[in-house]
């Protein structure tokens, strides 16, 4: 469903003209779960937001469900992010003095038709993450692991196909991280095609595949043979904290 | 509707931050109060003008004898002003329907019996009624014959009548006036106060040769009523009118004048005068709250776009489309100045209301202002707010974001 064919992206243009990348092709089925890795700056994030129609490359073709993104306008493509991506960010993106709910109902205000039951969906979001006792808090009142909750809840409240996630837990302590990770493979497990893009080895091994980028273009494509499992890996933990 | 949800996301915005929402809104408050009162104001003046011009008559000259700039009290000790000088207005001024000299006498001792009131004393001709279009209510006004015959008549005004008579009928009473006994012949209609708070209906009218011979002992008249056919003859009349009296009381312009021409010009100048200054104050006002204000709030709306492009990136991400940024943050400056119209026209009412109380300025309330602030609100909300908008709209969403 998602179909890359030698994708260029060239910032700046004659003698300031940079390269970032240099023809990459790959394809991703749909219900796969995807790491893109890289040192930072190989075009981790360029990479991303091309595939979540945020931007265009400069050469190549990019096919999503067989539609190819390049001829789309700029409202199509709105339309498109709306109904089939969900963003997930490194810096979370909520809007400041604006309720978790508020936070995860923003897609719907651009979403046609809008929901008759756009509150009640937001709440099952919200508690589908864990977070129906903080339905009401503000951002500044929500620890970093529980922003991107509702973070996670905003991507998932117009039920796209697609998770994009930059970095997702690159703010987070290494047990908050776990939970989101866990919330991605459950994410996965029902069906939803997730792309993460990390720079962290560890967490690249959530996923069943990973595509390595050096120097503009795709250094490896491989399979996880064995997946780590989120979900198992916080219930031990948790396991483990009850038994202290 | 999507529009309605967006208008709603800018609305949230405004109210979120509070005092930015009111730095945004502050110039369209003054101005638009300013343009409210500035319309309160001439609708008060029009309309007292108005009442003046129809209080003295709208093709009515008065030359009255005395110099001096404003208006009266007359100065009743100068005796330049002759029925002659009448006598030649009539033969050589064209275009008057009627000229009626008056004598007058201020606070004269009225008396009937053992009543006493105090009244102001006309000397009148018949056409006295004519050119103040002022009627008898009961009985008859002052003929032709009376002023032949020197006649020992009078007609009172309601408050004479009623301090004087109280409820008997007084046709065919006497009065006295400096021992001069008079008939009354009628009641004059009704004229209540003016808006100085002199009494219209405090006065007896007699003949002018009465009162000149017989109330007044004087060969001097104090003002003379000029009813002009037209309107438009007035101005040129009332010049031929001071050249004709500078002839004959041997004035050389720059040499005072020893009367005055009251024209409704005139009067409408003077009722106009401070609303005049104070509405081109106001108007200035408005100009510049509106101007500075429209100026303001265009920069604060281009600081916030910058400050929340983050959050444009955001809802570029989630699908928005640029149009919908663009409605969002024009929906910012539209509600600003809505909102500050009707904040403004509010205000604009209350200095309104109590500018009569204050310094007895007229105002007269109505629709027209705030339809025109609306109009105007629009205009400024649109005009300092496209530029934020478009330039909101026109973010790259990924660069929006970093
Ligand atoms: N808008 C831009 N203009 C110019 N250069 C850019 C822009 N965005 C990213 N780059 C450059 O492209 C390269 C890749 O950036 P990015 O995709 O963010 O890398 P990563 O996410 O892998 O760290 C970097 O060298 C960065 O400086
Ligand atoms: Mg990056």
């Amino acid at each position: 469903m998602i179909e890359l064919k030698t994708i260029e992206k060239t910032y700046g243009s004659g003698d300031t003209a940079t390269p970032v990348l240099k023809g990459i092709s790959f394809r991703i089925q749909a219900g796969e779960y995807v790491a893109l890795m890289g040192a930072s700056g190989t075009g981790k994030s360029t990479l991303m937001n091309i595939v979540g129609c945020l931007d265009k490359p400069t050469g190549g073709q990019y096919q999503l469900d067989g539609a190819d993104a390049g001829t789309l306008d700029d409202n199509a493509l709105s339309h498109l992010r709306n109904q089939k991506i969900g963003f997930v960010f490194q810096q979370f993106h909520l809007l400041e003095r604006t309720t978790a709910l508020k936070n995860v109902m923003l897609p719907l205000i651009y979403s046609e038709p809008y929901p008759e039951d756009a509150e009640q969906r937001a709440e099952k979001a919200l508690t589908a993450v864990g977070l129906n006792d903080r339905m009401y808090y503000r951002p500044g009142e929500l620890s970093g692991g529980q922003q991107q909750r509702v973070a996670i809840a905003r991507a998932l409240i117009t039920n796209p196909q697609i998770i994009l996630a930059d970095e997702p837990t690159g703010n987070l302590d290494s047990k908050s991280g776990l939970e989101i990770l866990a919330i991605f493979k459950r994410l996965h497990r029902d069906g939803h095609t997730i792309i993460i893009v990390t720079h962290n080895e560890e967490v690249a091994e959530h996923a069943d595949r990973v595509i390595v980028l050096k120097d503009g273009k795709i250094e490896q494509d491989r399979r996880v043979a064995q997946p780590r499992d989120a979900e198992k890996e916080v219930d031990e933990r948790i396991g483990r904290e009850d038994a202290e | 509707m999507r529009l309605l949800r967006i208008i709603t996301e800018g609305v949230r915005s405004l109210r979120i931050n509070k005092l930015r929402t009111f730095f945004m809104m502050a110039g369209t408050i003054v101005g638009i109060a300013a343009l409210t009162v500035i319309m309160a104001i001439g609708k008060g003046t029009e309309k007292k003008v108005m009442k003046r011009l129809q209080n003295f008559g709208p093709r009515a000259i008065m030359l009255i004898a005395g110099g001096g700039k404003d208006l009266p009290p007359p100065d009743i000790t100068v005796t330049t002003l002759t029925l002659a000088d009448a006598e030649a207005i009539r033969n050589q001024i064209d275009g008057l329907e009627i000229v009626t000299p008056m004598a007058w006498d201020f606070n004269v001792n009225v008396t009937r019996g053992a009543n006493l009131h105090q009244a102001t004393v006309w000397g009148v001709e018949p056409t006295w009624h004519e050119a103040w279009n002022w009627h008898v209510a009961d009985g008859e006004g002052i003929s032709d014959q009376d002023v032949a015959t020197m006649a020992k008549v009078c007609v009172i005004g309601e408050t004479v009548r009623r301090e004087l008579f109280g409820e008997s009928d007084p046709i065919g009473e006497r009065l006295y006036i400096n021992k001069v006994a008079l008939t009354v012949k009628g009641v004059l209609e009704s004229r209540g106060a003016s808006p100085m708070g002199m009494d219209f209906d405090s006065r007896v009218i007699i003949p002018i040769t009465t009162a000149m011979r017989r109330v007044m002992n004087v060969n001097h008249i104090g003002a003379i009523r000029l009813i002009s056919k037209d309107v438009s003859l007035i101005p040129r009349q009332a010049e031929a009118v001071r050249s004709l009296i500078h002839q004959r009381h041997h004035i050389t312009p720059p040499e005072e004048d020893d009367f005055r021409l009251i024209t409704p010009m005139v009067i409408a100048q003077l009722v106009k005068g401070i609303a005049s200054t104070l509405s081109f104050l106001l108007i200035a006002l408005a100009a510049l709250s509106l101007f500075v204000g429209g100026v303001v709030m265009m920069n604060i709306l281009l600081i916030s776009v910058a400050e929340r492009t983050k959050e444009i990136g955001l809802r570029r991400a989630v699908g928005a489309t640029r149009g919908d940024v663009f409605a969002q943050f024009l929906t910012e400056s539209l509600a600003v100045t809505i909102f500050g119209t009707i904040l403004g026209s509010l205000l604009g009412l209350g200095v309104s209301v109590l500018l009569p109380k204050i310094i007895q300025m007229p105002t007269i309330i109505t629709w027209e202002p705030f339809a025109l602030a609306v109009a105007f609100a629009l205009l400024v909300g649109t005009f300092f707010g496209v530029q934020p908008a478009r330039r909101a709209a026109r973010l790259h969403p990924v660069e929006a974001l970093q």
